[in-house]
């Protein structure tokens, strides 16, 4: 193939434009981590930055580490995995392998609806549902804690990981299943020892990007968590994550260094978000280099 | 923000000396205006900014007010920075602020801090010592001052609040504030959390105090529009709008318009003591 | 081996998830519409102004959606109007003009910049406000016009991806039969290949419109207020359906206040449904085959 074709003008002249378009965007990735960086050096100058990942929050005694909010993101987005993964999992083989056609195929277009339900709308329906019915419950805290942020959380990224399990399953070749039936396995023996293994790539990508997902979520977390910057030690304390706090201290002092902590929160956001793409850009790359 | 043209600037100031002097007609000061307000700042303030820019806006649809929240040190930065035209807070700037970003401080009405409970807490009344404990965290059951058998919810405001501040300086006596407690943007949010937990408890601008909460006594003394006026409820503030500099001519008159009748009539309204 | 035993277990298990995912956005979307259904009269948007002078004339609409409704709809034309051509062109290069190691570097980039949370590009565009407030003019401040660039990053990758795998989703015969006759590059992608990924293209434009009217955290940090009034200008802050909800949940100061905020979490359910489904509708009629290109 050759590198550098003659094409004519019009071809040179699309190639820099579209190159410029591309490099823009691709330059905004770079920009956003560097502004992040940039604004918290005061933050990261004034204390180590392994003091400023490892520290409590007490800004009245000068001590601005974001330690519990890392925590707090840590704690809702797993939670939240751990409740939406098996339910996602049993969901997206209900329609792909174990559900009769007719309720599967409606299971399946009403996820697939689901994805657009917007998540100020499931934050909303959190404070005035979620949140009186947990306290009333578990008679402990004002109901605003992380378990209410998880159940919420859990709902709402459950959509998108079914649509991805379903993508997975669906993609394990055919001759695998029928050579199954063929020996003689039944729905539930093909579901567990061939579809599950094979489908596995596809299904940790899924995970990952709910993670992703959940760390990098603001509103129902703002809205339902607490917003108390403490360790998550229980259920059902109030907590604050990373995201909730950058919405609240954005209105601190633009020279202080409680102003600095949130872009502080904005490069630790960054990074575990680029991790988890990086890596399941690099688990989807094999899946393609397997089934062209 | 300017005004859009130095000539209604002119006409408006001629305005403000000759008709305002002679007749009452608060908003006719606004006559000929055009332009943008943007105000941002202390959330107490906001039910009367918004009511003020109501009646503005309604008459005259050239100007546009623009009102967001944030907190008092959201105000104060923000009206430094230039980002908006009023920064309003619920504390004086201190002289720091005044200095580095050269405010002009504009106190329009006097108002409360109080303690607040849910309508039906039993609770209506504590002591300076109570709830300085109930706030640090050292006090965690209803039933130790006197009310039901269940945990206490305490509600705290974010680190931008001037009616935090207050709060802190004057009631708690800089005293420590429980990490665990839950932490909400805005006297409204506070409202709305209190008035929807029957175990709460927190403090809000009195101005905000309607039937869904229930204001505690603080030392005996009921917080309310006259004691804050007459001083006896001493966990007080003034509600100040700062600019920087001098202001233009559009967000002067709106600064006057606080303290004319109609503009009096508003904060009363809202549960301010007005001032002068 | 207890076939049947087993398959039992796993059958209910899963009708079991199904019917909890079911019900759980079930409860979700009657709850909004059950609280915010006495809402839903014209003045729900108009307040106490007459609808007819509230839109053609210059009546402003307090206590109503009628301004946010007008913010939210302003902020994604302008969004999608910056991200769609940037979007279009980076996805055409992607698929016509890059090629291996440049080619994988830039995919990285756009997966990396999809996975952004973002509350971090509304705080990249609320530090760009104030890097261009201080260098460049005082006048500028977080604004319409920055929300919308910040969205139109959000949506950016999506629009890339959608476009690139719409381009490379083509049957392999359609993509060289014109250059096969002669023409070249730019001629085959301007007759043949644009026109026929189109619906695909469309879906990606529609769902990230969804997507831009439904975000409250870029816009909660970079332009978005309780109060403004019908969006003038570019560089004002202006008012938006999911910032009003956000707001009316920590806040609401009276019953009607809260039952209007039901009322706007139906009117803002009911465009981004509205658009999934269009979206949806269009995908299912070109088939999957031709939008994810296996």
């Amino acid at each position: 193939m050759k590198r550098r074709d003659e094409g004519s003008r019009s071809e040179r002249a699309a190639r820099l434009v579209l190159g410029a378009a591309v490099v823009t965007a691709a330059a905004l990735t770079g920009a956003i981590f560097l502004y992040m960086v940039v604004l918290a050096f005061p933050l990261f100058a004034h204390g180590h930055v392994f003091r400023v990942l490892t520290q409590d929050w007490a800004p009245l005694q000068g001590r601005y580490g974001i330690r519990p909010m890392i925590a707090a993101s840590l704690a809702l987005s797993f939670g939240a995995l751990a409740l939406a993964i098996p339910i996602s999992l049993g969901c997206a083989a209900f329609v792909t392998m174990l559900g009769r056609p007719k309720p599967a195929l409606f299971v399946r277009r009403f996820v697939q609806t689901m994805t657009g339900i917007p998540t100020v709308v499931y934050g909303f329906v959190g404070v005035f549902l979620v949140v009186p019915a947990v306290r009333d419950v578990f008679q402990a805290g004002s109901g605003r804690c992380l378990l209410s942020a998880i159940l919420v959380l859990a709902l709402m990224i459950t959509p998108t990981m079914v649509l991805f399990f379903i993508d997975a399953m669906e993609s394990v070749p055919k001759e695998y299943v029928l050579a199954a039936s063929a020996l003689g396995a039944g729905p539930a023996e093909k579901f567990l020892w061939i579809v599950l293994p094979c489908a596995r790539v596809g299904l940790i990508t899924g995970v990952l990007l709910a993670f992703g997902r959940a760390f990098g979520d603001t509103l129902v977390s703002l809205m339902l968590a607490g917003n108390a910057a403490v360790f998550p030690s229980n259920l059902f304390h109030s907590v604050r994550t990373l995201t909730a706090h950058i919405a609240l201290v954005i209105a601190a002092d633009f020279q202080s260094l409680e102003f600095a902590s949130i872009f502080a929160c904005g490069v630790v956001l960054y990074t575990v978000n680029a991790a988890v793409a990086l890596v399941a850009w690099n688990l989807r790359s094999r899946v393609l280099e397997n089934h062209p | 923000m300017r005004t859009k043209t130095r000539f209604f600037a002119m006409l408006s100031i001629a305005v403000c000396f000759s008709a305002g002097a002679v007749f009452a007609g608060a908003y006719d000061v606004f006559q000929g205006m055009e332009g943008t307000i943007k105000i941002s700042g202390g959330t107490a303030h906001i039910p009367v900014m918004q009511a003020l820019a109501k009646e503005i806006m309604t008459r005259y649809p050239g100007i546009r007010i623009t009102v967001a929240g944030g907190g008092s040190g959201v105000g104060i930065k923000q009206v430094g920075e230039g980002l908006v035209d009023i920064g309003n807070s619920g504390r004086k700037p201190t002289d720091e602020e005044i200095a580095a970003y050269n405010l002009k401080v504009h106190q329009w009405a006097l108002d409360g801090v109080a303690v607040v409970v849910h309508p039906q807490n039993p609770v209506k009344s504590l002591s300076l010592q109570q709830v300085q404990a109930i706030f640090a965290g050292t006090v965690t059951n209803w039933k130790d001052v006197g009310g039901p058998d269940k945990a206490i919810h305490v509600f705290t405001r974010d680190e931008a609040s001037g009616t935090r501040e207050v709060f802190w300086e004057k009631a708690l006596k800089k005293g420590p504030v429980a990490a665990t407690a839950d932490v909400v943007p805005s006297n409204g949010a506070m409202k709305t959390a209190v008035a929807t937990d029957p175990a709460a408890i927190g403090y809000m601008s009195v101005g905000h105090i309607d039937a869904s909460v229930a204001p505690v006594t603080l030392d005996g003394v009921t917080p309310s529009v006259d004691t804050v006026r007459n001083g006896t409820y001493a966990v007080s503030r003034g509600l100040y709008s700062n600019t920087k500099g001098e202001p233009s001519p559009l967000v002067k008159a709106f600064l006057d318009t606080l303290h004319s009748p109609e503009g009096r009539a508003i904060i009363e309204a809202q549960g301010f003591i007005p001032v002068p | 081996m207890k076939p049947s035993g087993r398959f039992f277990v796993l059958k209910i298990w899963a009708a079991g998830c199904a019917l909890a995912v079911v019900s759980g956005a079930g409860l979700v979307v009657g709850f909004v519409i059950r609280r915010g259904a006495p809402a839903l009269r014209p003045s729900l948007l108009f307040g106490a102004a007459p609808p007819w002078h509230a839109v053609f004339g210059n009546v402003p609409v307090f206590d109503g959606l009628w301004p946010a409704v007008l913010g939210t709809v302003s902020v994604v034309l302008l969004a999608v109007g910056f991200a769609v051509p940037l979007g279009l062109a980076a996805g055409i290069y992607l698929a016509e003009f890059a090629r291996g190691r440049t080619k994988q570097m830039l995919s990285v980039a756009f997966d990396i910049l999809a996975g952004i949370p973002s509350i971090v590009i509304g705080l990249f565009g609320f530090s760009l406000s104030l890097t261009l407030h201080r260098f460049v003019s005082p006048r500028i401040g977080p604004c319409l016009v920055l929300s919308a660039f910040c969205l139109g990053i959000l949506v950016l990758p999506y629009l890339i991806r959608a476009v690139q795998s719409a381009l490379e989703g083509l049957p392999l015969s359609l993509r060289l039969t014109a250059l096969s006759l002669g023409a070249h590059r730019v001629q085959n992608l301007r007759y043949v290949l644009l026109p026929s990924s189109l619906n695909a293209i469309a879906t990606g434009v529609i769902l990230a419109i969804g997507r831009c009217a439904e975000d409250t955290a870029v816009i909660l940090l970079t332009g978005a207020v309780a109060l403004a009034g019908k969006p003038r200008s570019l560089l004002e802050n202006f008012e938006a359906l999911p910032f009003y909800i956000y707001y009316v949940s920590s806040q609401y100061t009276s019953a009607e206040e809260l039952e209007r905020g039901f009322g706007a979490a139906i009117i803002l359910l009911a465009i981004s449904l509205g658009l999934y489904l269009i979206a949806l509708s269009i995908r299912h009629r070109i088939g999957r085959q031709a939008f994810y290109g296996r």
